[in-house]
């Protein structure tokens, strides 16, 4: 037992050390070009950070470990830390005590619902055994200050899990999530990212196609009415016969930044991989910006890849075209506001979670207009 | 009920119309016909409201009220109703959703109680039958896959079911075999009323074959230069524009 606790130990000061060594990222660090996190937070602030408190409520026939408490299981100890070695994972596992692992056993199903409390660091693992199967839903509650977690995800042979992340606008927040994943033979890994604006925000998603027939399907949008919401994603397919499929809208109003860039690798030999990525963005006023930049390593000969990224207005012809219908011009907007993110929310599987985000999304599309020109 | 006096108006800084009258009475049927680039578009825009077509001078009264300084959105709600050449293709929303929020908005701005969703399924579904527009077309996305044909009988039916008082159909021929130029004229013709006028707008005399005007205004760089009775039509046809133009009205 003390063994293999000081292997825990031995992954957490070498995670320590990853982050001492990188230090916290900034706009010379390639991947990290359109948001500044070193502006807003220093080495100091993340390796003090408190615990970042969550709640979750997990179903029976699906298990909960607080990663505060000594003594983890097997199934933790083998897993956590050993993926995800990007600077602010690493601090996320270094210096934090705080997270939790999930663990749904083979040919299981679970919906899980997490909920982040407050500012500070903490660690996620969750692990799908064969065939099993699990929705998570995290939502956040407005803070402000600093919080910054690191997410490890193991999906087994036939494993199925449907990620929706909602930001509610924190305006005095640096949020940070990285995500690394890791999918065995047919597994399936569906992520949705709704972001609503930060002081900023950013969502790393690093998923690895390992087994043949795996398939990562992300989607997500961003509406912004003020901040900064960085969504950065990099689709691996390590293998042959494996899929992903990617859309990203944003809409960005006021003085307000959206971010998304996107890099799928397909490795050598992996042929048969079939890639698709889409983003757009809609810039509400001159003050607003967007990045969109899909990115293509394609290292074997025998693949489909496609992808497509454009930043417009509201096109004025449909605006015309609804006004001499009748419908008053803000309304107008808002309506072609929504259709151009209908099809990234219809990514949502889950009826109920999908008329969430609507909700949420509804909110914050008033504030992109009212922070428009 | 339509009154249009020495209307000149600009489109990117070049004046397209230059000294348009034309009055239209109601439940008259008045057809313009024009070559290309005489300016038809540009008054179904001018009176629409679009943005970026300037009234410099001139007025357009519409039952009495100057029409010049008001959104489209209230030109629609007082009963003004364009069916478009190029109707727009909008992905992510679906037909039966517009035509109710429009239905309503109009409502709305007229002071009137709006229509629950049944009521408005019904109406739709009563004048998409008339129209051989299927169900089905009424659940995708706003003109989006739709023929050519698909999309013009989706304005006719706007029109069938927001009842305007004035109607504006801009080259509702374009595009349509002569199977669907006759369903169209049919749900045209359907809505002949007296108290709403109409307005036709044509490159060629075909359309109106089926939707016979009360009468006829040739439309030549951004004026009417002849007027007649229904009979205009066809000489203009059998003799081209040219001639018609170059004689004196």
């Amino acid at each position: 037992m003390n063994a293999v606790t000081s292997t825990l130990d031995a992954r957490r000061a070498k995670a320590a050390e990853n982050f001492r060594a990188s230090g916290v990222p900034h706009r010379r660090v390639e991947a990290w070009k359109y948001s500044d996190l070193r502006a807003v937070v220093g080495a100091n602030d993340v390796e003090q950070a408190g615990p970042a408190k969550w709640s979750v409520d997990a179903p029976a026939g699906v298990e909960l470990f607080d990663l505060a408490s000594g003594n983890a299981p097997d199934w933790v100890q083998q897993r956590l830390g050993s993926i995800g070695a990007g600077a602010m994972q690493s601090a996320s596992f270094g210096f934090a005590r705080s997270g939790f692992a999930l663990r749904v056993p083979r040919d299981a199903t679970g919906t899980v619902r997490a909920n982040w409390l407050s500012d500070g660091q903490a660690r996620v693992l969750i692990v799908l055994e064969d065939n099993a199967s699990l929705t998570l839903v995290e939502s956040a509650d407005a803070f402000a200050g600093f919080r910054n977690i690191g997410m490890e995800v193991f999906l087994a042979n036939g494993a199925q899990l449907a990620q929706i992340a909602l930001s509610p606008e924190s305006s005095d927040a640096v949020a940070v999530t990285e995500i690394a994943a890791r999918l065995s033979r047919s597994a399936v890994y569906r992520a949705h990212f709704a972001n609503f604006g930060a002081k900023l925000s950013r969502t790393e998603l690093a998923v690895a196609l390992d087994g043949e027939g795996a398939e990562a399907h992300l989607s997500g949008v961003s509406v912004l009415g003020a901040g900064h919401a960085d969504v950065t994603t990099h689709v691996d397919h390590a293998t042959g016969n494996t899929r992903s499929t990617q859309l990203f809208k944003n809409i960005a109003g006021g003085h307000s930044r959206a971010v998304y860039q996107g890099k799928v690798t397909v490795r050598p030999g992996a042929n048969g991989a079939d890639s698709r990525q889409t983003a757009k963005g809609l810039l509400l006023g001159n003050r607003a910006e967007i990045d969109l930049k899909p990115e293509l390593e394609i290292l074997a000969d025998d693949v489909k890849c496609a992808h497509g990224a454009a930043v417009g207005d509201l096109d004025m012809e449909s605006l015309f075209y609804l006004r001499s219908r009748g419908i008053p011009e803000a309304e107008a907007r808002a309506l072609l506001m929504r259709a151009f993110l209908g099809d990234a929310i219809d990514e949502i599987e889950n009826e109920e979670i999908r008329a969430t985000v609507w909700l949420a999304v509804e909110d914050a599309l008033s504030r992109a207009a009212d922070g428009a020109p | 009920m339509l009154e249009i006096e020495n209307l000149h108006a600009n489109v990117g800084g070049k004046e397209i119309l230059k000294g348009l009258t034309l009055n239209v009475g109601a439940g008259e049927v008045h057809a313009i016909m024009g070559p290309n680039g005489s300016g038809k578009s540009t008054l179904s825009y001018v009176l629409a409201g679009r943005a970026g077509y300037e009234v410099t001078q001139g007025t357009i009264r519409y039952k009495g009220e100057d029409l010049t300084a008001l959104a489209p959105e209230a030109r629609a709600a007082k009963g003004i109703f364009l069916a478009m050449q190029y109707p727009v293709e909008i992905p992510g929303v679906t037909t039966l959703t517009f035509l109710k929020t429009a239905l309503n908005a109009q409502r709305r701005a007229r002071g009137e109680k709006e229509v629950d969703a049944l009521t408005v399924l019904k109406r739709v579904r009563e004048k998409a039958a008339a129209l051989n527009i299927p169900e089905e077309m009424l659940k995708r996305a706003l003109n989006v896959g739709f023929s050519g044909g698909e999309k013009k009988r989706l304005e006719i039916l706007q029109m069938a079911l927001f009842e305007p008082s004035l109607a504006i159909l801009d080259e509702t021929d374009s595009g349509l075999d002569i199977d669907a130029l006759k369903l169209v004229a049919e749900g045209v013709n359907a809505l002949r009323a007296p108290g709403r006028a109409m307005l036709v707008i044509t490159h060629y005399q075909r359309l109106l074959d089926h939707i016979v005007p009360d009468r006829v205004h040739v439309l030549s760089a951004g004026r009417i230069v002849k007027e007649g009775g229904k009979e205009l039509a066809h000489e203009l046809e059998a003799r081209g524009y040219e001639q018609i133009v170059r004689a004196p009205a």
